[in-house]
């Protein structure tokens, strides 16, 4: 291949670079210098500037960092990697509680619906009516002891035995009091202290009271 | 994953972000004295080539994922980082002079720390020939590096890279983020700058002498 002065000065700098089309073409480039005295010239500077460069790069092969940086650097790079490793742990305790506050409340959730429905006012509103008997579910503290229960009977005084909302509460009452209520207790002593159910109003007025039965008299 | 895998820059990248130490220990040993040299180069001043060698790696360790292997080589990532932080440097202290070396060279030959450094003993009656020679030796390669020293820093950067580190114009247009063009056309400018400088140096007449032998 020939080269012009032209192509040879273009080539001139890559004659000995790797991965360069220089290498390949050396030899035409050595034959173009043979016969053109200027790029002669040209290519004996191009090799006495690499041989310089060589030899500034050998002379700075040993050059290098003092081993005051590379521990510095691990120290750094030891703390990094704590600092990451501490963030990845309460990465994951925070999913793990993350997690565990979701079963929790999904656990809640489902117990709630496998409970029944509270019904205050259906409670109430069957309290305050003589002869209902609907109360059992509405007090957990009377538990199976209303099944047994006696009918409510409304109070002489009762305002508004209709009225919605209210509670059904178990109280210990004295025989005065009862009579005072307007109940008859002649089966109890003077001095017997008488377990009764009362209906009582939202505003906490009593409205129906309900003698519990003998039997039943002693759990309280 | 076998042992040559894991050796490769590459491999101790992985190694890296998967908190090695060791990996680290080992590419910075193998990468940082062409990073030193560059900034030092770049610089002239050896403590601020310490810390821009120190900060490229710091960069390793605190953001390593801003490397993307499809884009180019470690290497080239870590030259990009450490010019990054000597163009900070330069905005942030315009006193920053490059300082020829030359006599520090040539104090180090006279303490007799060069000759271990270069890897040849001083002794005998080849003594006197040898230091000569190692004179001339570093005279040239003080003018050489004073030439290179005062370059423009695109044409001194693309110097180091390709005819120093003996990157390719890829490597360093990777590194340098800019095409490859403009790192060939740059370093064929520097290099006829460079011989334009060093033409009244012995340096051809070495070349000429070394030949001839």
């Amino acid at each position: 291949m020939q080269l012009d002065c032209g192509q040879f000065e273009v080539l001139l700098p890559d004659l000995d670079r790797a991965g360069t089309r220089g290498p390949a073409l050396r030899e035409a480039a050595l034959s173009h210098a043979e016969t053109c005295g200027r790029c002669a010239a040209r290519l004996t500077e191009s090799e006495s500037l690499d041989f310089a460069l060589r030899s500034l790069a050998a002379h700075d092969a040993f050059r290098m960092a003092p081993p005051r940086v590379e521990t510095a650097l691990i120290n750094r790079f030891r703390l990094e990697k704590g600092i990451v490793a501490r963030r990845r742990l309460r990465w994951e305790l925070s999913v793990l509680g993350a997690a565990a506050a979701m079963l929790l409340v999904l656990g809640l959730t489902f117990h709630e619906r496998r409970l029944p429905p509270a019904e205050p006012k259906a409670q109430l509103a069957s309290a305050a009516q003589p002869g209902a008997t609907g109360v059992d579910a509405t007090d957990d503290s009377a538990g199976a002891t209303y099944d047994d229960a006696g009918e409510f009977t409304p109070l002489p005084y009762a305002d508004d035995p209709d009225a919605d909302g209210g509670a059904v509460v178990r109280v210990v009452l004295s025989r005065a009091a009862l009579v005072s209520l307007g109940v008859q207790a002649d089966a109890f002593d003077a001095s017997d202290n008488i377990s009764v159910d009362l209906a009582i109003s939202q505003d906490g007025t009593p409205q129906a009271i309900r003698l519990l039965s003998p039997e039943n008299q002693n759990e309280n | 994953m076998n042992r040559a895998v894991e050796l490769t820059d590459d491999g101790l990248f992985r190694r890296i972000l998967a908190g090695d130490e060791e990996a680290f220990t080992l590419l910075y040993r193998r990468k940082h004295p062409a990073i030193y040299r560059f900034a030092l180069h770049m610089t002239g001043n050896p403590a601020v080539a310490e810390d821009v060698t120190q900060e490229a790696f710091m960069t390793l360790i605190r953001d390593a994922k801003r490397f993307d292997p499809s884009r180019g080589t470690l290497g080239g990532f870590l030259f990009g980082v450490a010019r990054n932080h000597l163009r900070k440097r330069w905005e942030q202290d315009r006193h920053s002079v490059p300082l020829p070396e030359l006599e520090e060279d040539l104090h180090t030959l006279v303490t007799g720390n060069g000759a271990a450094r270069n890897g040849s003993g001083a002794n005998g009656n080849g003594t006197s020939n040898l230091a000569h020679d190692q004179v001339a030796s570093l005279e040239t390669v003080g003018r050489v590096r004073q030439a290179v020293a005062t370059l423009p820093p695109g044409y001194r950067e693309a110097v180091m890279l390709c005819d120093l580190e003996e990157m390719s114009y890829e490597e360093a247009a990777a590194a340098l983020d800019c095409p490859v063009g403009t790192v060939r056309s740059r370093l064929h400018r520097a290099r006829a700058l460079l011989i334009e400088k060093l033409r009244d140096t012995p340096v051809r007449l070495r070349r000429a002498t070394l030949a001839s032998d």
